[in-house]
């Protein structure tokens, strides 16, 4: 199955996360298009503290679909996820199911876009970044903010020619 | 009326409880399950008038779980909320019996017209 199907969906990623922004984190401050966030810190550069929240795809499509955020971001997405008031500080367990469940629903509809049976993993999520098997080459990037602080959102994939490898996620040092 | 709700995270959780408010449904009882298999049980246990559950579960999916249901004789209602909203998807759950199937991301709109005549507002 080509990976060039999936870019005509760009527009569907993008409607498809403030769809769940709006409904399920945040009504009133959507996300916005921004800059390109150094997530991976270049050597001897601090590294940005962040969530990762990735789900896999496997079958004719093989896909890791991933959700990134700056731990202010994280906090304010399981705040908003869990009804709490700004001042309320979720605890780490209910922070990373929030950043789970949300990869599990970007993955979910990013899978349902895909013709074909797939199957859809649980979601991994760690506190820092999730990086995909080196197989797997990026098919569609959104880099975004909330609140002036950054979001992304990476749909990666295995080339066509490919045969399928582990899609198990790695956690970057 | 008694609902038994399954998903594994407890943030959708409040989400869905949150959203049946928001739709008007008040004043019923929401039994938590983390997975299929305490659903099923929960079920068993207590006999709710109607189950929501999530679909990708571990130790026991929606889709088990509902097929566990129906080879019990147990023909409670039940409906999934899940990010899997494809039309092969609904068409797997209608196979195995389910009322619904709810997609994420919903609305408490959503919720309404899936629920018509299984709750009561």
């Amino acid at each position: 199955m080509s990976s060039l199907l999936f870019e005509s969906s760009r527009d569907d990623l993008e409607m498809l996360v403030g769809e769940v922004w709006s409904s399920h984190v945040d009504d009133r401050d959507g996300l916005e298009p921004a800059a390109p966030h150094p997530w991976s810190a270049e050597p001897g550069a601090a590294t940005t503290p962040c969530w990762s929240g990735a789900v896999s795809v496997t079958g004719l499509w093989q896909a890791l679909i991933a959700v990134d955020l700056a731990e202010p971001s994280a906090q304010a997405l399981a705040r908003g996820m869990l009804g709490l008031d700004e001042g309320e500080e979720p605890n780490r367990t209910d922070l990373g199911d929030a950043v789970g469940e949300l990869a599990n629903i970007v993955g979910g509809n990013v899978k349902s876009l895909m013709p074909g049976h797939h199957d859809l993993s649980l979601p991994v999520v760690a506190n820092t970044l999730l990086e995909g098997a080196t197989e797997l080459l990026p098919q569609i990037v959104l880099d975004l903010a909330w609140r002036g602080e950054p979001v992304r959102v990476r749909v990666l994939a295995l080339p066509p020619s490919s045969s399928h490898h582990d899609q198990f996620p790695e956690v970057s040092e | 009326m008694k609902i038994v709700l399954a998903d594994d995270s407890r943030v959708m959780r409040q989400i869905v409880i949150r959203t049946l408010r928001q739709a008007g449904y008040t004043g019923h009882e929401i039994l938590e399950a983390e997975n299929g298999r305490e659903a099923v049980d929960l079920v068993h246990r207590e006999g709710p008038d109607l189950v929501l559950s999530d679909w990708n579960m571990p130790e026991m999916s929606g889709i088990d779980a509902l097929s566990s249901l129906r080879g019990s004789g147990c023909n409670v209602p039940f409906g999934f909320v899940t990010s899997e909203g494809s039309d092969g998807m609904r068409e797997r759950a209608a196979l195995a019996g389910a009322a619904f199937l709810i997609a994420k991301p919903f609305t408490p709109e959503a919720f309404q017209e899936a629920l018509a005549g299984f709750l009561d507002g």
